[in-house]
């Protein structure tokens, strides 16, 4: 479905990503872990189309996505829930997520994901009429997560969702995505908090300063000595 | 002073100020657009009044293609034609200039982009108001209609006191309040409205909607352009005006903005009301060359009390 090839990336002469490839295939749950700067939110902003690589391909669904522009990107089933939610401060609630639901293939399916949308988050219900910039930055997640999904999205790709939250409610916020993804949406992760990202995961990665160290199913990594000494911090006994 | 005499210029001094402020509310309307919900520092917002009055000015006089409606609907017919032909100026200007010092281009620099914008325009509005002068001459004008010079009389309604009702400016109000709803409507309850708030609200979460960030700002940009354009459209049937009329009325509209509250479409209506208001009824003490520091006097103790503005509210989590 998405196929990265060889992706690098720079900043003004700093390198951002070096050769990355990464594949996400229909109704997978993937996941990409690695510590602060690796270059996660970096990857999905290329894939949204926001920073411009300096070499490699990113098709979707067979597209040359680096033809199109970012907002193009989105109109073909592309949702990505940013990190730090970026929410529509000064709009209400409902307002975010029918701007969720700017492309067309939202607009057709509006009745159905806004269901689905208090069926997960029963809070945005109640907070439809309030400005989005005045909730709770666990309310802030759901409303950016409920207008990443009322695109209809093919792939949702979610930006550190835990980031800033309570563990309670990043609890909550996980919950909810494993179901958005039992229901059939196809999802790309970037977590910060490895285990539970990687609980949820069909297939992982680890990024390490811009390089793809280690993929593979959940299995593996749990298993790898690296990933258990530096994410989870378990010692071998 | 007779007591009648001083309700009649009481009560005409009011009115006056309502007819004239509905006018600014309009006027202050394009620049919260651009300024209050874009984001744009637009000095050069003065120059789009003056650019709506000639626009309106050639559509009507000395033989324009407005000229068949005659002196009664010609004038506002002119007027509103303003609007689209500035809308098409002001995108032509920010796509080739404004463009490259806002929306997403500076979207998380250090300044937003003002210190740019704020070089740009003026650099605009100076090219406009000199090259205005060349192209449209130094002799003062005005869009001629019977209607300025005749009024509805209300009363008598104490004695012989007589409210005076100027018929141009009517009509001009009623064009400008129905502007205005259309504006506000479309802003508050469409999908391009909603959109276009957006994208002013965050540029890079508005791009992973698949919204096209840079044609909304450049429509943004237009639509607060001919805004102020029609409302100059307006004014031009009852004031003579030259190319430099726009730096008399940049300070109104900003102070307007202000004092309406930041980023609401109303609050700038009602700014820009207040700001005439106050504007005609200190002529009643005050002569006219304080007219414009009675405007500051109560700018400045609305916002010592009321800081976000009339209107303003605060989007952030306290």
């Amino acid at each position: 479905m998405l196929e990265v090839t060889n992706l690098s990336v720079a900043y003004g002469g700093l390198r951002a990503l070096t050769n990355v490839s990464l594949t996400v295939n229909q109704g997978q749950f993937v996941t990409v872990v690695g510590p602060n700067g690796a270059g996660k939110s970096t990857l999905f902003k290329t894939i949204s189309g926001v920073v411009k690589p300096m070499g490699g391909t990113i098709t979707f669904l067979g597209d040359d996505l680096l033809a199109l522009s970012a907002a193009e990107r989105a109109h073909r089933g592309i949702a990505h829930v940013p990190e730090g939610r970026q929410v529509f401060k000064t709009l209400t609630v409902r307002e975010n997520l029918e701007m969720g639901a700017y492309p067309k293939t939202g607009r057709a399916a509006w009745a159905r994901s806004l269901d689905r949308i208090h069926t997960l988050f029963p809070i945005l219900a109640e907070r439809a009429q309030q400005m989005a910039g005045t909730l709770s930055g666990g309310e802030q997640q759901m409303v950016a997560i409920g207008r990443g999904l009322a695109s209809a999205p093919k792939l949702l790709m979610l930006d550190e969702p835990s980031m800033g939250l309570a563990p309670t409610v990043t609890d909550t916020i996980f919950e909810r995505i494993s179901q958005i993804h039992t229901d059939g949406v196809t999802v790309l992760l970037v977590e910060q908090r490895v285990a539970e990202a990687l609980e949820l995961s069909d297939h992982g990665y680890v990024l390490e300063t811009g390089h793809m160290v280690l993929e593979g199913p959940y299995e593996t990594l749990m298993a790898d000595d690296r990933v258990r000494k530096s994410y989870l911090g378990l010692t071998e006994d | 002073m007779d007591i009648e005499v001083l309700i009649e210029s009481v009560l005409n001094a009011v009115t006056a100020g309502i007819t004239i402020g509905c006018i600014y509310g309009l006027m202050c309307i394009g620049l919260g657009m651009i300024f209050g919900i874009m984001k744009v520092v637009n000095f050069a917002q003065g120059e789009l009044l003056m650019l709506g009055m000639f626009a309106s000015f050639y559509l009507v006089t000395g033989g324009g293609i407005l000229a068949f409606l005659g002196p009664y609907i010609g004038p506002f017919v002119g007027a509103m034609l303003a609007g689209p032909i500035v809308f098409l100026a002001g995108a032509f200007l920010h796509k080739f200039l404004i463009s490259r010092v806002s929306g997403l281009r500076t979207a998380g620099s250090i300044d937003d982009g003002h210190f740019g914008q704020l070089i740009i325009t003026l650099g605009i509005s100076l090219i406009l108001q000199n090259g205005g002068m060349i192209v449209f001459g130094s002799v003062p004008v005005t869009v001629q209609t019977p209607l300025s010079s005749s009024a509805f009389l209300l009363g008598p309604i104490y004695d012989d006191a007589t409210v005076f009702l100027n018929k141009a400016k009517l009509v001009a109000c009623a064009v400008a309040i129905i502007t205005a709803l259309a504006l506000y409507f479309t802003m508050e309850f469409t999908r391009i409205g909603k959109a276009l708030r957006a994208a002013a609200d965050n540029p890079v979460a508005a791009t992973y909607m698949g919204i096209d960030v840079d044609k909304y700002y450049r429509m943004a940009f237009g639509l607060g352009s001919g805004i102020t354009a029609i409302a100059g459209g307006l004014m031009a049937t009852y004031l003579s005006f030259g190319s430099f009329i726009g730096f008399d009325y940049v300070i109104i509209m900003y102070s307007g903005v202000v004092l309406g509250g930041i980023g609401s479409i109303m609050g700038a209506f009602w700014g820009g009301l207040t700001v005439g208001f106050v504007q005609q009824v200190s002529a009643l003490v005050l002569p006219p060359q304080l007219q414009n520091a009675a405007i500051f006097v109560a700018f400045l103790m609305i916002v010592l009390l009321r800081p976000q503005g009339l209107f303003g509210r605060s989007a952030e989590r306290a």
